[in-house]
């Protein structure tokens, strides 16, 4: 593939039974920039970042990748179509060893089926040495190599965190989408975290739409930022310029004074 | 000793055993084995889809049951006095075929397994059973009803697994030392392809889907297709163990293939481990090997006693077993008897592995 293409968010609305939890929201992520997602709790980016994944349906309005509408494609489509995700809360395989896990994110690029791993058919095993190569790079990336043989289960949860990162960046996708990827680290773990998302786009080029609490990193990571409150996108632009607009303000930051993520 | 030559050592003895056993043991002994060997095989294919893959399927004795007769219809006589309906097909063909049979029966249901998620699966898949002893019992031509139907004999290139003695090393070989090396390979290749699947591609993917779904999709896993493959897969195992099992019995009955067997399939991964191939084969070993003890040694054992005299009949007493074995599994041994304690020597290695995690060795890049 040649890069990210951008991805079109217009008009979305996401309705659960009697409660708006997106009301026609729309922005752009433009290819290779980190754009932030940002808004106070319930405010809907979660429910967007489903709706992006697949995972729920929009009432109405639309989702593109370049091309490609994305909002009645099942999760797996839209993962072959190199959207990778991060969930808030974790959503991993406890008894799984890291490197297992990890592999897990290799999956749509691989192909053995049933036959060819239960007959461990030549095929299979050097497809899965090729790939286990790239996941150790990966996992050498992220700092999680020491970790590779260990239940996922049992590492603290700021490894847990980035071996879900990890995983999602197994996927070799054009665009990630984050959910809070630094919530409840330490913070020597988020000042890494934040350098490695960085340096995700800055390297492999990708466009990565983040949701995140904690607004310093959102100001030093973001080249874009939307805000949303209720369910309504009451700002967007640069982070110097959604810092100082009043109403993100009275919603956001007026209100709730806080700069981390209480949950 | 490294843990791993420990274990080869310890495969290789179980193996020379094994398959010296035919020389020493007794028919009831080596029949009770081939039992236990066929049991292992399909409590395999039903621990891929309940253990590795959360889906929990009431309908494994319907399969088993498929290939049994399956085999039946393909290998027996055509045209015989007894009216049934026979293929007449060479019983290797017939045996394959019938586990074919098994696996095509479970992919016409496995729209609705790769749809239906855990525990719903159960009960969905509790239909099939019901189907399955209607068919049975009715479907004459086919399965000779009530009282079922001979069990032709398996033979390999005009090589017999019926009463003909070959003399090997002054001990004559009967159908029945025959079919211990006949379930010998079958569950050793059984037990590889399920361990070459779980721990390839496809087992990573079940494992996720069986922990969280929703995540497996995003990753990219196509969800209902998948559960719907490994449905397939454990349909066509307990077809296996169906032949097997008609071929030890020699006669097939639609008694036998009722719910209770599927819940003892269940019985089997829940005692020997849920996800893991070697706990199929201890669980299998378990349930089936307790009733044969006990029928054995039924005048010795207290409480226990001959059917029809009263006390408890060894069938009943081994239900309470393996019935208390279930919830002692459940409370004390999550993992299994597959899971059981290791001796420390044995763990010590294991734990040299891992590091022992902590948050404290992140090195910050910036
Ligand atoms: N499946 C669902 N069914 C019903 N209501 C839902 C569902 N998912 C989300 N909601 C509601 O939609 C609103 C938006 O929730 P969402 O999780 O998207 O918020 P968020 O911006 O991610 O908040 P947070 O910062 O706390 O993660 C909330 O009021 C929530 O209760
Ligand atoms: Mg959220």
């Amino acid at each position: 593939m040649n890069g990210p293409q951008p991805l079109t968010v217009t008009g979305l609305t996401v309705r659960f039974a009697g409660l708006t939890a997106l009301d026609g929201v729309g922005f752009t992520v433009a290819p290779g920039t980190v754009h932030a997602l940002i808004g106070p709790n319930g405010a809907g980016k979660s429910t967007c970042f489903n709706v992006l994944s697949g995972v729920y349906r929009a009432t109405s309005g639309s989702v593109r990748l370049g091309g490609r509408e994305l909002t009645r494609e099942t999760p797996h489509a839209i993962a072959s179509l190199g959207v990778a995700r991060t969930f808030q809360n974790l959503a991993l395989s406890a008894h799984s060893t890291v490197a297992d896990t990890l592999l897990l994110g290799r999956h749509r690029l691989t192909r053995s089926g049933i036959l060819a791993s239960g007959l461990r058919l030549p095929r299979a095993a050097r497809e899965a040495g090729r790939h286990t190569e790239r996941m150790r790079e990966i996992a050498a990336f992220l700092g999680l190599e020491p970790y590779l043989d260990a239940p996922a289960g049992l590492l603290p949860y700021g490894v847990q965190k980035l071996v879900e990162l990890g995983r999602a960046l197994c996927m070799e996708p054009d665009v990630l989408l984050l959910d809070e990827p630094i919530a409840g680290m330490n913070p020597t773990e988020r000042q890494h975290t934040a350098a490695l998302i960085a340096s995700v786009r800055d390297s492999l080029g990708l466009s990565v739409l983040l949701v995140e609490h904690d607004m310093g990193v959102v100001m030093r990571l973001a080249d874009t930022v939307t805000v949303l409150d209720f369910g309504r996108k009451i700002a967007e632009g640069t982070p110097g310029e959604v810092q100082n607009d009043p109403e993100v303000v009275r919603a956001y930051l007026g209100e709730h004074q806080e700069t981390e993520t209480p949950r | 000793m490294s843990e791993r030559l420990t274990s080869r050592l310890g495969w290789l003895l179980g193996g020379v055993v094994l398959l010296a056993m035919p020389f020493y043991l007794e028919r009831f002994w080596l029949q009770a084995g081939v039992f236990a060997m066929a049991a292992a095989i399909g409590a395999i294919g039903l621990n891929l889809l309940t253990g590795s893959a959360g889906q929990l399927s009431l309908a494994h004795a319907f399969f088993l049951a498929v290939g049994a007769y399956g085999y039946c219809v393909f290998a027996g006589d055509s045209g015989s006095a007894t009216g049934l309906t026979g293929w007449g097909l060479p019983p290797v063909l017939a045996a394959v075929l019938a586990v074919a049979l098994a696996g095509a029966v479970g992919g016409l249901f496995s729209p609705i397994a790769g749809r239906v998620r855990g525990p719903y699966l159960g009960i969905a898949t509790l239909a099939l059973i019901f189907i399955g002893q209607h068919v049975l019992l009715n479907a004459h031509d086919l399965t000779g009803g009530f009282n079922g139907r001979a069990v032709p004999p398996l033979s390999v290139f005009g090589f017999a697994f019926d009463d003909s003695a070959t003399v090997v090393a002054g001990v004559p070989f009967r159908s029945m030392e025959k079919l211990w090396y006949l379930g010998l390979a079958l569950l050793a290749a059984g037990a590889l392809f399920a361990r070459g699947v779980l721990r390839g591609r496809p087992g990573r993917a079940i494992n996720a889907i069986r922990d969280h779904q929703t995540a497996a999709g995003v990753i990219g896993i196509p969800v209902a297709r998948t559960r719907g493959a490994i449905f397939v897969l454990s349909s066509m195992y307990a077809g296996l163990a169906g032949v097997l099992l008609a071929l030890a019995f020699q006669h097939a009955v639609p008694g036998y293939f009722g719910i209770v067997l599927s819940l003892e399939y269940l019985a089997m991964i829940v005692i020997g481990g849920l996800g893991t191939v070697s706990g199929a084969v201890i669980g299998a070993a378990f349930v089936t090997l307790i009733p044969q003890v006990l029928t054995k040694y039924s005048e010795s054992l207290p409480l226990v006693s001959a059917p029809g005299t009263g006390g408890v009949a060894p069938g009943e007493a081994s239900r309470y077993l393996y019935g208390a074995a279930v919830v002692a599994a459940v409370l004390f041994l999550p993992g299994g008897l597959a899971r059981l304690p290791v001796p420390r020597w044995a763990r010590k290695g294991a734990r040299d592995k891992a590091p022992a995690p902590t948050s404290r060795n992140m090195e910050v890049s910036t």
